[in-house]
């Protein structure tokens, strides 16, 4: 408890701004007393990240890491307390306060720490455990060591960071595809192109207008509209134009039928070029190479190359610096249908990125681990960009708001942040009845700024309209620029 | 500098004020003091402040250090400012000097007054002597951040620039829990002492007086004689709260939360007793020699040691009159001070302790100049940064020391007295020796020297550094420039 800490001269304690609250926080009195404790075990880049949110969403924290600079620097931003020690000692953890904790998540960098963090935990505290396990060997165990060592999450951050860089390279037109509904739905966004039909049409004409294969209307619904830096949830008479950036769900089927309609190419990529072979990289090629995609994997490291030559048999394995110019065209970068640079270096992926941009008509994705200028970045437009910490982050929020409302039973199953943070889509099951089951969208006062996107019942998507309503056993998609929702309740006008 | 913020924080702190004025309003409505009035109306001019200056929220709660003391530093004086108000225009203090000297002396925990009859004050103008005394012993931000809502974690700055001790732990993650602990367990001493001063036959209003007196360290008598007149269970009972409320308050929080064997196991603590019991070991034998009784010599002793040592300043005897080493004792006494993280002053126990295995770690580098060697304190190796810190503070405080002897002795009165003047008001004690001495007032200094005497007190309680940095060129220029705001692209 006696953490010692040193006072710096003033003005040289930090650099970087805290950023102002964006969107309104909610504000529940019920999540405001009843914030969870939670311990976070190392404070890395994932370990800062959950520290920003869950601390603004009023949990109290502690964090735990070895080296107190790291979380010095962290305890002058957010309302948290530091322990310096081995998070996996049993000591250290009752310093923490594990008896009374409701959550730990061990995010060190090390897999082993942090399932024995966890195994340590669960033992000693009545607590949820959830652990980051990263490296390959241990992925394919980890439904049963979840089982086994009692705990309530593993997440794999390059694994998940995979999947969505797949999820784009499916759908190249699209500058992000997110999964709902056990991926019977997807949330897709793009960027209007000059000329499409799109432009000038309103949302309200959209499903009248737009004709889909087969005669359909388009089943569609827009979520969220970012033009000029503002996001817009919007409503029947929203304009759309050319340079907007669109959010849209739909069942998966419908969302290349859409992309079709408007006249935007749907088919995936037929060949993908890496840069770096770590583990988000195997992970990438793993999901490519299972949906019939030719991969290419340049890497620096003969002994790594040698590795996933073993572990990757289908696909081409290229020993080089993938940052060299001469041979990326040697390698045929002008021809490759899409470019994922995944090296462990932000700033080499940009800059390859924008490369590729200029020699090819490549679909890129850019994996962008530390950088926290999110203007600058936006600016540069790098198309698709995946941040691992972040896809980490929210399915650990996901779960602790989830936890956090455990008495009233409306389960989160997924969130997502979408342009940066300041939107939110929750996936809410309806375990119980409530206040807004059984009762047509129309009569609903529901907030402003917010909107309900799609019903999944028994598998079926719905796109609702005010007639719909909400069912028990429905899960049911909230696109948001509010922050904190809980509670399917929390759509409602206070 | 984000200064919309800092005005916020002052607004709060203006209304607290105005709060805990009406107070003594309530006690002047009791006896029937037409002095009540003047409470009441400085009360109405904190809150209507307050409220114009909390009316706006300030755009950004970004807080960074520098803002943390500016914004503490500043509250301070603007609480004595407005706190020595109802003094001044009762005419009870005539002088606006003195009264700013009493309030500043009384929210700094001081206790050093320049009233040579404290009798004569009214009953409303005793009760904000040693109420200012509980409000500054615990800190006034600690408690603004216990009270109001303020979202954002940056306001461990606040406390870090108010809390004494070279670090801050917060007991809990949440800052708002920690500070609400901490009040929780402030009142509930306080309260204690109160019950168990009443149950010594003590008038309500003396023991409420007592003490707030003791809680915050502070030391106001409300007799001429102190607490010299009292029974001798009364001076026993606040001999112990002293000593209680001079240990290290995470001790408390431990105990409550049944971690008896953390709280024993704390290094501070047990030095701060082994301190206690030493001295007053050496001062019971030099009064036996004075031919007094043993029980009279126990309770003598054991009263100043812990009445000094915790930085009180309450007396049962005239200690100027004992000898010469007992006196040298108890000038010791001031300068260690008590615990980190409690209410009372001095340099702190922590602070030493490091400072002297820093020494003996220096000695064995001359035994064995390659040996590698960290210094261990609560079973934790002290971070470099925190020995550079605490060696740091030192050195600063014996320059402001030398610098206030120097400036006291223009006057010129002879070297003890200025010397234990700015000892006894560096470290938040109250009474020095010869003409400060427990028997006198400061009352007897020319203005210049008490403004002197006002700045080392509040620097003694903020520790130096936020209110030194108030001082810094770079600070002043982006407080008075309005280039000081934010350059923004719209």
């Amino acid at each position: 408890m006696f953490a010692w800490i040193h006072v710096k001269s003033a003005g040289t304690f930090f650099n970087s701004p805290v950023p102002a609250e964006r969107g309104n926080t909610v504000k529940n009195s019920k999540s405001e007393n009843k914030g969870l404790n939670i311990i976070i075990v190392g404070c890395g880049k994932v370990g800062a990240a959950l520290t920003e949110q869950l601390s603004k969403e009023g949990n109290a924290i502690t964090l735990i890491d070895k080296k107190p600079q790291k979380m010095q620097a962290l305890e002058g931003l957010y309302d948290v307390l530091t322990i310096t020690g081995n998070g996996a000692s049993y000591n250290v953890q009752q310093e923490a306060g594990i008896e009374d904790a409701d959550l730990i998540i061990a995010v060190t960098n090390s897999d082993e720490l942090n399932l024995l963090c966890c195994t340590i935990a669960t033992q000693v505290g009545n607590c949820a455990a959830i652990a980051r396990v990263r490296s390959p060997e241990y992925s394919a165990e980890v439904e049963y060591l979840r089982g086994k060592l009692g705990l309530a999450m593993i997440i794999n951050p390059e694994l998940e960071t995979a999947r969505e860089a797949a999820r784009i390279l499916s759908l190249p037109t699209a500058l992000e595809v997110n999964s709902f509904a056990q991926g019977k739905a997807e949330m897709a966004k793009f960027r209007i192109p000059e000329g499409c039909i799109l432009d000038g049409m309103t949302i309200m004409n959209l499903s009248r207008k737009v004709i889909m294969a087969r005669d359909k209307k388009a089943n569609i619904i827009v979520c969220a509209i970012e033009r000029d830096g503002e996001v817009y949830i919007p409503s029947g008479n929203f304009e759309m134009k050319a340079g907007d950036i669109i959010s849209f769900v739909a069942s998966s089927k419908n969302t290349r039928l859409f992309m079709e309609a408007i006249g935007m190419k749907s088919g995936r990529v037929k060949n993908t070029m890496i840069i770096g072979g770590g583990r988000a990289a195997y992970y990438l090629a793993i999901c490519l190479l299972a949906a019939g995609i030719e991969v290419k994997i340049i890497e620096n490291n003969p002994a790594r190359c040698e590795e996933l030559s073993v572990l990757l048999p289908k696909a081409v394995i290229i020993n080089g610096d993938g940052t060299n110019e001469e041979l990326l065209k040697e390698e045929g970068i002008e021809y490759a249908e899409s470019f994922v640079p995944l090296t462990g270096i932000d700033e080499e992926n940009i800059l390859l990125t924008l490369y590729a941009k200029q020699v090819s008509g490549a679909k890129i994705i850019t994996k962008i681990n530390r950088i926290t200028f999110k203007d600058v970045i936006n600016s540069l437009d790098l198309g698709s960009v995946v941040y691992p910490r972040y896809i980490t982050a929210e399915a650990i929020i996901a779960y602790v708001r989830a936890k956090k409302n455990s008495i009233a039973s409306d389960k989160i199953e997924t969130l997502y942040h979408m342009f940066d943070s300041r939107v939110e889509a929750i996936e809410f099951l309806v375990e119980s009845e409530s206040a807004v089951t059984n009762i047509a969208f129309k009569d609903l006062a529901l907030k402003k700024q917010l909107l309900v996107s799609f019903i999944n019942r028994r598998g079926r998507i719905i796109i609702p309209t005010g007639q719909d309503c909400i069912r028990v056993g429905d899960t049911v998609m909230i696109v948001t620029t509010h922050t904190g929702f809980h509670n399917i309740l929390d759509i409602l006008e206070a | 500098m984000n200064r919309s913020m800092i005005r916020y924080v002052l607004g709060h702190v203006l209304k607290i004020e105005g709060a805990f004025l009406l107070l003594p309003c309530l006690f002047a409505a009791f006896y029937r003091e037409k002095e009540g009035l003047y409470y009441l109306a400085v009360a109405a001019i904190c809150l209507v402040f307050g409220y114009l200056m909390t009316h706006k929220k300030p755009k950004s709660n970004v807080f960074y250090m520098k803002e943390g003391c500016v914004a503490t530093t500043l509250s301070w004086v603007a609480l004595s400012f407005f706190g020595c108000l109802p003094f001044w225009f009762s005419g009870e203090i005539p002088s606006f000097t003195d009264a700013l000297f009493e309030t500043i002396s009384g929210f700094t925990t001081t206790g050093a007054s320049i009233l040579s009859d404290v009798e004569a004050l009214s009953h409303a103008a005793l009760l904000w002597r040693s109420f200012t005394h509980w409000i500054g012993g615990m800190g006034v931000l600690v408690f603004l951040l216990a009270i109001i809502p303020m979202s954002g974690g940056s306001h461990i700055n606040l406390m870090r620039a108010e809390s004494p001790g070279p670090s801050v732990g917060k007991l809990v993650p949440k800052m708002k829990s920690s500070a609400r602990i901490l009040y929780a367990i402030y009142l509930g001493m306080t309260v204690l002492e109160l019950i168990l001063l009443l149950a010594g036959k003590m008038p309500f209003f003396d023991a409420l007086c007592t003490s707030f007196g003791t809680a915050g360290t502070g030391g106001f008598g409300i007799k001429n004689d102190s607490i010299g007149g009292y029974s001798p269970y009364l001076q026993w009972v606040v001999t112990v709260f002293m000593i209680l409320f001079g240990v290290n308050f995470n001790a408390y929080y431990f105990i409550l939360f049944r971690q008896v064997k953390r709280a024993l196991r704390m290094e501070e603590v047990r030095y701060y007793f082994i301190v206690i019991f030493a001295s007053a070991a050496v001062i019971f034998i030099g009064l036996l020699q004075n031919a007094m009784n043993i029980a009279d010599a126990l309770r003598h002793s054991a009263f100043q040691v812990a009445s000094i040592i915790t930085t009180t300043g309450f007396s049962t005897a005239d200690f100027d009159l004992w000898s010469q080493t007992s006196k040298t004792v108890l000038v010791f006494l001031m300068f260690i001070g008590a615990c980190a993280g409690s209410t009372g002053g001095g340099i702190k126990v922590s602070r030493i302790v490091i400072l002297l295995k820093t020494i003996k770690k220096e000695l064995n580098s001359y035994l064995h100049p390659k040996s590698i060697q960290k210094i261990n304190f609560e079973g934790k190796p002290v971070e470099h940064e925190v020995v550079r810190a605490v060696n740091v503070y030192f050195i600063t405080f014996v320059v402001l020391f030398s610098a206030s002897v120097f400036l006291v002795s223009l006057e010129g009165k002879d070297l003890i007295t200025n010397f234990t003047a700015v000892a006894a008001t560096i470290n938040n004690i109250g009474p020095g020796l010869a003409l400060v001495g427990p028997t006198q007032n400061f009352g007897l200094f020319h203005v210049f020297t008490k403004y002197v005497l006002m700045f080392d007190m509040l620097a003694g309680r903020l520790e130096l550094f936020p209110l030194l940095i108030l001082f810094h060129p770079g600070i002043l220029r982006e407080f008075v420039s309005r280039k000081g705001k934010r350059v923004g692209k719209k």
